[in-house]
């Protein structure tokens, strides 16, 4: 249980992580763009268009992986001070009620909307124009992640339940790692403050 | 029972009830359902569900609803239909489209490991102000928090480094605490922040005209938070004790400390004579190093008033008169510039508005002696200032004479002013340029009267840490101001630049042999970059009349795209860069799908009718727009105990903004008092997301209560900013209404 639990995270997480690297080709076709644009008096008018789909692919494709590494803001204020069975509880009947008809509607809606578009090889309105369906196509895959994810949680839900703690995740880089932080306020010690 | 639990169930028991007793129970309507939806919201994301996906799962079910009473036939197909087209508006959107790009310059920022050179040298440069450590610890917050915009890290590393140092120094707990908490949540308010994209895009205001208006406020509450800690330092000397003359001492490096025994109090006349001759034992390489440092305020500043002369005496030129924006930018189309480049050097047609005024006459440029081409050296702002070619100066007394030509920012001055030219072959500078140099010189001379030895050194701390990010910062943000580039544009040279510094100050770190090794590759790289970047920037001064030339911008950026490579591997920079780049896409999925969520409930709540019924409801009270906007901004404070900010716009900002035109108050105007409002939200019991970073690391005798009680005082002059910017809109809205009417 504990190892198809861990291998959908796993496989979210890669997924996410390849599609994290956009930010790094989107810095980089942004910069590119006001250079060629400024000072060399060229801009490329598909440029824009691929700069959207780059963000866009980026948070649709990391959406499962935020997931998996809980990252998606939530409510703490009563759920912090739950046991860990009552917030299995909680997850689980929201993730029935809500989780799964949005991410369902989106997913299928997607497949339709996506398949629309390639049978008319949609392209964007643009003097050099790019071919559209591979973006829409991103929402029913993005949503096929999620979903798979989310069965995934509402296993863990009824794991939790049973067992009364959470089951463990994989570790992810955080944002607050306070062992990080300190590491970085507290080398070279000779420079410290001295109050 | 928790007091948290008590808290949250109260405010549940609170809405369930209004639900109940509010609502027309025997006459239901859709926009009743609507406003029962939003009060559900608020009861489901307490309960600590995901709130993109409760957003989203009741937005679809509600759509549904919705559809379904009209007409149950297709309502399934209209629902998908909906979902889908609102998921792919967030997907295309070009606002949030800056989202992950500003995310990733904070985190790149934030990992470049400058926050400790930061803050010691923003504290050695306040020693002298009372509360010198909190003035620090605030400048501090309120500088890395605006590069990186990241709350949580700058509360815990200012937690890590800063309040160990006021509590060993003898300032009181709840001070430093309150001082920490709330200078980092600065960063949500002061331009470039996430939050002012975000209700940019709820709110459908620009968001260029929303960072123009939050500069101020932002400037206004962290003035307001030192005068605070001065104001109590001062009255309550035992919270904040000065610190004694050993922590104040600057500690000077070997050669300093010998030249400052050798040449006593003035620093500039000692450098000098340390550099050319030999009257010194500190070898004349150090000192001539030291020397280039001190003069650096003069150079940059020579550099500055020597191209501003040069651009604003350009006969027929306005490229830098604030009111001639678009006739400088229509410049930049291929038409102006082809037309350049066949007329030859010298020669400059005006730009196409220019014509439509009567009062130019054809180009006089053609009268112009060429000896006009060959521009003054740039490198040598200086000898441009003091003698410009005979032909083009404009002599002194005249420019003093007639002031009247000379005060160029509106339109029909400027266009005035090339006719003048006409005979003189260069304008007169405008006499306020004078009276800016002659302010300038005062200043520079005042500057090296009081440069010390220890003053040059901390100016050289200053400039390793304060400088850089500055000029990041309002590189950033005042291209965005100023209609230089949009705001995704600038955030992504705003990564770029996150890059290159991260760069550059793990370089520093390496050891020396290393750095030796690696240093003369990146200068050459570097080179080669800035040469096409100076090129552009000497044809925009229009000292070159040529525009780069492609294959040069080629080189250019296969130069740096070079050096990034080479910099990542050799001062190690891909773990960094690969945190960076998982947390960016992390976060940014965060919001953005919140987005999506908001989006689709939002969607929902309009197809009840809900907004109808918010609408009526209102009016019906017959509020006066003050009463409005105190109703508003109570329910956001409110709000802001159990929700987060992103939670609050995304849900409450679609359902306010449309009602301000009744009340005529302007959305900017709104937005900016929002964001001042939301900082509260990381403030205020019982979830103030501050507070509990800043206990996740401080030392165990600091308690919750005494954090809480700390912030509190920040949180009235939060209230007092809010009132002020209220009484005084033009805070606000002066400087987007110079701008941008």
């Amino acid at each position: 249980m504990q190892k198809l639990l861990l291998a959908v995270d796993r496989l979210s997480t890669f997924v996410g992580r390849v599609f994290a690297w956009s930010i790094v080709l989107l810095t980089l076709l942004v910069s590119w763009e006001v250079f060629s644009r400024y000072v060399l008096n060229h801009p490329h008018p598909w440029a824009l268009d691929a700069q959207i789909m780059l963000y866009g692919i980026l948070f649709m494709m990391a959406g499962a992986y935020t997931l998996a590494h809980q990252g998606h803001v939530r409510g703490d204020i009563l759920y912090g001070s739950f046991s860990p069975r009552t917030q299995a509880g909680i997850d689980l009947v929201l993730f029935i009620l809500f989780y799964l008809p949005g991410v369902l509607a989106l997913t299928w809606a997607g497949w339709t909307y996506a398949n629309e578009s390639l049978a008319i090889r949609e392209n964007t309105f643009s003097p050099d124009p790019l071919p559209l369906y591979p973006f829409k196509f991103v929402i029913p895959v993005a949503g096929a992640l999620l979903l798979i994810q989310g069965l995934v949680e509402i296993l863990r839900c009824i794991v939790c339940l049973r067992d009364g703690n959470w089951p463990p995740r994989q570790k992810d880089v955080e944002e607050i790692d306070v062992e990080e932080l300190k590491a970085m306020v507290s080398d070279g010690q000779s420079e410290g403050v001295k109050p | 029972m928790k007091k948290e639990l008590l808290f949250g169930f109260g405010l549940m028991a609170v809405i369930l009830l209004a639900i109940a007793v509010f609502t027309p129970w025997t006459t239901l309507t859709n926009g009743h359902i609507g406003m029962i939806m939003l009060a559900l919201i608020v009861v489901a994301m307490m309960m600590g569900f995901p709130s993109a996906f409760t957003l989203m799962g009741m937005g679809v079910l509600f759509t549904w609803y919705a559809y379904h009473s009209v007409d149950p036939h297709t309502a399934v197909q209209q629902t998908l239909d909906l979902t889908v087209q609102r998921t792919y508006g967030v997907m295309t959107s070009d606002v949030l489209i800056a989202v992950p790009l500003f995310l990733f310059m904070g985190y790149l920022v934030e990992r470049a490991k400058l926050i400790k050179k930061l803050f010691h040298a923003i504290h050695i440069a306040t020693a002298r102000i009372p509360g010198s450590l909190a003035v620090a610890t605030l400048v501090t917050c309120a500088i890395f928090a605006t590069a990186t915009g990241i709350v949580g890290a700058v509360v815990t590393l200012m937690g890590l480094l800063a309040l160990p140092a006021m509590l060993r120094a003898g300032y009181d707990t709840r001070l430093s605490s309150g001082v920490i908490a709330a200078g980092g949540t600065l960063g949500i308010l002061i331009p470039p922040s996430i939050m002012l994209i975000v209700y940019g895009a709820t709110a459908g205001e620009s968001v260029v005209r929303l960072y123009a208006g939050a500069f101020f406020p932002g400037l206004l509450l962290a003035t307001l938070y030192i005068i605070y800690v001065v104001v109590m330092a001062k009255l309550k000397p035992h919270w904040a004790p000065p610190l004694d003359e050993e922590a104040r001492r600057v500690a000077l490096p070997w050669h300093l400390e010998k030249l400052a025994t050798r040449y006593g109090r003035f620093a500039l006349p000692g450098l000098v004579r340390a550099t050319f001759t030999r009257d010194s034992d500190v070898p004349r390489r150090l000192a001539g190093r030291e020397l280039l440092l001190a003069s650096l305020p003069a150079l940059a500043f020579v550099l500055v008033m020597g191209l501003a002369w040069n651009s604003m005496t350009r006969p027929q030129e306005t490229y830098d008169t604030s009111g001639l924006v678009e006739m400088g930018l229509s410049g930049d189309t291929p038409e102006a510039l082809g037309r350049d480049e066949d007329a030859g050097p010298g020669i400059s047609e005006p730009p196409p508005e220019e014509e439509s005024a009567p009062s130019v006459s054809e180009p006089p440029a053609l009268e112009e002696p060429p000896a006009l081409a060959e521009p003054p050296a740039l490198e040598e702002p200086p000898a441009a200032l003091e003698e410009p070619p005979a032909v083009t100066e404009p002599p002194l007394e005249e420019t003093l004479a007639e002031p009247e030509a000379q005060l160029p920012p509106t339109l029909e001055e400027a266009v005035e002013a090339p006719a003048n030219a006409a005979e003189s072959g260069r304008l007169a500078a405008p006499a306020a340029f004078w009276e800016t140099l002659a302010i300038g010189f005062a200043a520079l001379a005042v500057l090296y009267f009081l440069l010390s030895f220890p003053r040059l050194e901390v100016f050289r701390m200053l400039l390793t840490s304060f400088f850089p990010l500055a000029v990041m910062i309002l590189g950033v943000l005042g291209s965005i101001v100023f209609g230089l580039a949009t705001p995704s544009e600038a955030a992504a040279i705003g990564a770029l630049g996150g890059f290159i510094l991260a760069a550059i100050y793990l370089a520093m770190d390496l050891p020396q042999d290393v750095r030796r090794k690696i240093w003369p590759v990146w200068i050459v790289l570097w080179a080669v970059f800035l040469a096409s970047v100076i090129w552009f920037m000497l044809f925009k001064a229009q000292v070159i009349t040529q525009p780069v030339p492609p294959l040069l911008g080629w080189v250019s950026m296969s130069a740096f795209l070079l050096w990034a490579v080479l910099a990542s591997w050799q001062a190690k920079l891909i773990t960094m860069l690969k945190e960076s780049v998982f947390l960016t896409a992390k976060t940014s999925t965060m919001v953005c799908w919140l987005f999506v969520g908001a989006s689709i409930y939002s969607a929902a709540f309009s197809l009840l009718g809900g907004h109808q019924v918010v609408e009526e409801w209102v009016l019906s009270m017959n509020l006066t727009p003050i009463q409005f906007l105190i109703l508003t901004q109570l329910i956001i404070f409110v709000l802001g105990w159990p929700l987060e900010w992103t939670e609050i716009i995304v849900i409450f900002m679609p359902i306010f903004v449309p009602l301000l035109a009744h009340f005529n108050i302007d959305p900017l105007f709104f937005g900016i008092l929002v964001a001042l409002n939301l900082q509260t939200s990381f403030l205020s019991p019982p979830m103030a997301p501050s507070a509990f970073y800043l206990k996740g690391v401080a030392p165990p005798n600091v308690s919750l209560g005494q954090i809480f009680l700390g912030s509190m005082p920040f949180l009235g002059i939060v209230i007092v900013a809010m009132i002020l910017l209220y009484v005084w809109p033009e805070i606000a809205l002066w400087l987007p209404a110079k701008l941008y009417n």
